[in-house]
């Protein structure tokens, strides 16, 4: 038996808009059916109010632009708390695991926060990850597996060139869903290369692409990385009767992939079949996080889906084996072939924000350390729909900077501050989650 | 399938005025079940009340008349003979009026029979028809009865998803009659919500088997979500209707006798069911002990806010609060030995610690209770007891001081430990266990959880702002847990028929719970077997559906025998959601609690 910790949280007075999929509603069958399976009343599980994160909190991991307080709301705020409740617990080893099953989700918001994009603006999962980091110094290895339909370009983003957090996303594939990114070859920035492992998956994927993934590449991963957390982002949203996606997963293919993985803490994202699929996937996760049985738990319209065994597509596996060869070969890769001799490794991208209609042009510099991973150096200019335009620079130090790598950031915090078409200037020092501005 | 009513008393409204009542409850942080009017100008329907408290040891009875006690009487209570006690004092008591004949005399009773039936497992056998659709395992659930699962599938919004196979039902219900079962109870996943499975099958077993009649159906008991614990109300009702019923028959007789108006039981919300109501319904008296003592609480004291309330007596200490003037509610439901069920009942938790808990001392660590092996040694009794060391420290003239100063000595003396110091000790131990005690069920309700942003901003962090005693040992103990706890506290004075004066004061109660769904077009009202279709879901409103559980709540009263006029009735949940499919509203969904308004009466 497991002790699972459950920081139910369905923001019943909160929607992006009335008839937004992320609305008041969106939890409430799920509600409905976990407490008519009496699920609060087994001795496994244990209900926790969640508690709301302050602006500090958010801004020890993100950069919200022009601040916290202006592009977070309450609901976000308690969101993110509610996934910091849900770490506290684990870490604290008051539960042995707990599931944030809260909203709004997060998993598509950046490093830097212009707005919401993909129903997402504060990213629950890197606030609770950077606020246990830094209560453990710096010493606490995670590994992310986000299995929502959509790419987790958020927290991949946010943990691109971080070699403490390993980040698996597996999605249905980038061509034919937002946020169109997700491919193979992300693999991560110079300093973590390797570290972002992309799974896309071809559209019509049921449980048995998922849980091929989950055997024969996740599973493997995490055995190599040695985390001290796994955190599983879970998106109902590959569901077969989702209406934002064309996957074909069951309640019981979440249940066991959740009993395959075993994450110590599970954090809510996408999921839009509020009616059909959520209050039975969510109770399929709760039971499998408590190592109970969940063979009864199938939905009403699932008569094909269990019955019918699927030989895994050709796809999918070539997929895998790709990246197997990835993460075998990563530590003996050139990284100079794949990003360059110079000092600084550059990128420039487009990033839009379809909840807040904002278009972000975005270029960075990741300084090629030999001592740590490398500060990073960010321009970015914001065109909201209404024509305001914000440009900002950030400045981003790695966890465990090194002395060099602190000097050059500092110095680039003030080359930002001198140059006045800048509206704002932003130094993130993840260690002691302290955010400058100017 | 039950004929869907036509939607009565319902002047629909325009629909012009959209409800913005967006999941938001009426009672926010808890669900604190009841509104405890204290107030003077309850009306008293009868002159005289009689109160009658059957306890463990004693059966206490009091005379009440316009909220003055006039007189109270006692009989030792026979455990294999509940009545026998309950006659002795109720005799008494109408010995003592002046003109018996010319006033109606209403009995109100809080007795331990359901109670006892469950804690010594005396009630019958009961088959369990289950109709569990897929979820979580029967086994998994930790129910210990005779559950025989059944075909037939009602999902979350009460639509149904399979339907029942009678040929199954046959088969098992011959079964059930075939093993001698006498008792049966019918329970459905989600039957609050749709009602037609439970009754259908009630509808097979009177045609077929009309030997199982009567059959417990879940939906009934409760309209609250909680499949397991629906089937262990369900089923502890089944199991103790026999017993029930025959001791509504002797109740029946003592009214006829002493020519009585009216006999109410009490619940163990605080709340009054009619006598003959109660055979349907004999789960909702358990606890009525701790309930009494809890209204007797507050038909004794002045208005008390934010408070814990301590009973402590020779082998238990009960803890229940007050948030806000109001006892708290359990928020699922009564929990009675080890069943956890949906009663509705006042929130108290026991405590193995009382002023007859035997003491212990390995030189290191002082231990009391949970065991007690009868008086304090300085009443003759066999072990050491926190009595014994209030008497020792000559707090308390209780039997012979001598006795407990002889016992603390003997216990000390093996590790140098003077009489004196030890019974400080076990004092200070004493109130440490209860401060603990408090402390640990305040952080198990705050971490309780809330679903609204509203909610989880406003949420208050609950703490008393006084301790308040009842119960013998209570004089000596509570300065020393308020010490602990640093807060003020205050003692109730003590008064033997406490209970049975909190019996007296309470007033009968109802609830009922309503769920519309608009777009299903159907509205229920489970507690009443009350099914309608909503003929114009478009203007059915807030408003509507307010109406509809208030004519429900009256109608339900009138049945139970204890008719209400609308005043008396509150709405105390309400959850309003819009259903959104693609980009259109098809619909709404209302969940309601209505419930008369529980008043006690104040006493003096």
């Amino acid at each position: 038996m497991t002790q699972v910790g459950l920081v139910f949280f369905p923001a019943f007075d909160w929607a992006i808009s009335p008839d937004h999929p992320e609305r008041e509603e969106r939890l409430l069958y799920t509600r409905d059916q976990i407490m008519e399976e009496g699920l609060f009343d087994l001795p496994e599980i244990m209900e926790f109010r969640p508690r709301v994160a302050s602006v500090q909190e958010i801004a020890g991991a993100q950069i919200c632009v022009p601040s916290v307080e202006q592009v977070a709301t309450k609901p976000h705020l308690i969101a993110a708390g509610g996934t910091i409740t849900a770490g506290e617990l684990v870490l604290s080893g008051k539960t042995g695991r707990a599931f944030a099953l809260l909203r709004p989700p997060g998993h598509h918001s950046m490093r830097i926060v212009h707005g919401a994009r993909g129903f997402c603006t504060i990213n629950n999962e890197a606030v609770m990850i950077e606020y246990l980091r830094r209560l453990k110094g710096g010493k606490l290895r995670c590994a992310v597996v986000d299995t929502d339909a959509h790419h987790a370009d958020g927290t991949q983003d946010i943990y691109y060139n971080d070699p403490d957090v390993l980040h698996i996303s597996i999605h249905q594939d980038g061509r034919t869903l937002y946020p169109g990114t997700g491919a193979v070859n992300e693999l991560g920035g110079p300093g973590a290369y390797g570290l972002t492992l992309n799974v896309p998956l071809p559209p019509g994927s049921g449980d048995t692409e998922l849980l091929y993934v989950i055997e024969h590449l996740v599973l493997p991963v995490l055995r190599d990385f040695q985390p001290d957390l796994i955190i599983n982002a879970a998106g109902q949203d590959n569901h077969f009767t989702d209406p934002l996606t064309n996957m074909r997963v069951t309640a019981q293919g979440y249940a066991r992939l959740t009993e395959l993985l075993a994450p110590d803490i599970v954090v809510l994202q996408g999921g839009y079949s509020i009616e059909g699929a959520l209050p039975y996937v969510n109770v399929g996760i709760i039971l499998a996080l408590a190592g109970l049985d969940y063979s009864g738990v199938i939905e009403p319209e699932n008569q094909e889906f269990t019955s019918k065994q699927r030989p895994v597509r050709e796809e999918v596996i070539r997929t895998v084996a790709y990246l197997q060869a990835v993460w075998s070969t990563r530590e003996e890769q050139d990284l100079d072939e794949i990003f360059g001799e110079s000092e600084y490794f550059q990128r420039q991208r487009y990033i839009y924000y379809d909840t807040d209609n904002i278009t972000e042009f975005q270029a960075e510099a990741i300084k090629r350390c030999p001592a740590c991973s490398g500060f990073r150096k960010v321009y970015s200019r914001a065109e909201h729909y209404h024509g305001r335009v914000t440009k900002i620079g950030a400045v981003l130090l790695p966890w465990h900077a090194c002395l060099s790598c602190r000097r050059a950031a500092e110095e680039a915090y003030h080359q930002f501050a001198a140059e006045k078409e800048l509206d704002h200037v932003y130094l993130l020092d993840p260690m002691s989650g302290l955010e400058e501005t100017g | 399938m039950q004929p869907a009513q036509k939607l009565a008393g319902t002047g629909l409204l325009s629909g012009r005025r959209r409800s913005r009542r967006i999941g938001r409850r009426k009672n926010e942080l808890l669900s604190l079940g009841q509104i405890i009017t204290e107030t003077k100008d309850v009306e008293q329907k009868v002159a005289y009340v009689v109160g009658i408290d059957v306890g463990g040891t004693n059966t206490y009875g009091v005379l009440l008349n316009e909220g003055t006690v006039l007189t109270t009487a006692k009989a030792a209570t026979d455990p294999d003979d509940l009545h026998r006690g309950t006659t002795q004092v109720l005799a008494a008591i109408l010995k003592s009026l002046p003109q018996a004949a010319a006033e109606e005399i209403e009995l109100h009773l809080s007795t331990t029979l359901t109670t006892n039936a469950i804690v010594e497992g005396k009630g019958l056998p009961t088959a369990a028809v289950v109709i569990p659709g897929p979820g979580l395992r029967c086994e998994d659930w930790g129910l210990n009865f005779n559950l025989f699962p059944v075909k037939g599938y009602i999902d979350h919004r009460g639509r149904e998803q399979a339907p029942l196979d009678y040929g199954q039902l046959r088969t098992v219900l011959s079964r059930i009659k075939q093993s001698g079962y006498r008792a049966v109870a019918v329970i459905g996943k989600f039957s609050p919500r749709n009602l037609q499975h439970e009754l259908e099958i009630e509808k097979l077993i009177a045609a077929e088997f009309p030997e199982l009649l009567p059959v417990t159906l879940g939906h009934r008991l409760s309209g609250r979500l909680n499949f397991p614990r629906r089937i262990t109300t369900a089923v502890l009702n089944a199991s103790i209707a026999p017993l029930q019923a025959e001791f509504i028959r002797m109740v029946q007789e003592v009214k006829d006798r002493y020519g009585l108006s009216r006999v109410y039981l009490l619940k163990a919300d605080g709340g009054g069911v009619d006598l003959e109501a109660s055979r349907q319904r004999p789960i909702e008296t358990i606890l009525s002990g701790p309930a009494a003592s809890m209204m007797g609480a507050l038909a004794l004291s002045e208005r008390i806010e934010n408070a814990v309330v301590v009973d402590i007596g020779g082998t238990t200490t009960e803890i229940s609060l007050f948030y806000r003037g109001e006892p708290l509610a359990e928020r699922d439901g009564a929990v009675i030995a080890g069943y956890a069920t949906l009663v509705p009942a006042l929130f108290s938790r026991s405590l193995g610690l009382g002023g007859d808990s035997v003491v212990d001392f390995d030189g290191r660590e002082i231990t009391i209770g949970p065991q007690r092996e009868g008086n304090p040694v300085a009443l003759g009794g066999p072990r050491l007891t926190p009595t014994d060391a209030v008497v020792a420290l000559g707090a308390a003239a209780i039997g012979e001081k001598e006795r407990a100063w002889r016992a603390l000595e003997k216990m000390g003396a093996p590790f140098g430990l003077e009489p004196r110091e030890l019974a400080r000790r076990i004092v200070t131990v004493f109130a440490e266990k209860v401060a603990a005690a408090i402390d640990e069920i305040y952080s198990d309700l705050n971490r309780r959880p809330i679903y609204t942003v509203s909610q989880v901003l406003a949420a208050e962090h609950l703490k008393p702002d006084l301790i308040i005693g009842m119960g013998g040992p209570a004089g000596f103990f509570l300065p020393h847990i308020a010490r602990q706890m640093k807060l003020s506290y205050r003692l109730l004075p003590y008064h033997e028929a406490a209970n049975a004066i909190g019996a007296a004061a309470s007033r009968p109660t109802v609830s009922v719970t309503l769920r519309a769904d608009t777009a299903l077009g159907r509205l229920v009202l489970p507690e009443l077997d009350y099914v309608a279709k909503i003929s114009r879901p478009f203007s059915f409103n807030l408003a509507a559906a307010r109406r509809e559980a208030v004519a429900g709540t009256i109608r339900y009263a009138q049945r139970m025998g204890t008719p209400v006029t609308p005043g008396e009735i509150e709405i105390t949940e309400e959850e309003v959601f819009n259903m959104v499919r693609g980009f259109y509203t098809v619909g709404k969904q209302y969940t309601l609690t209505a419930q008369v308004k529980p008043k006690v009466q104040r006493v003096s």
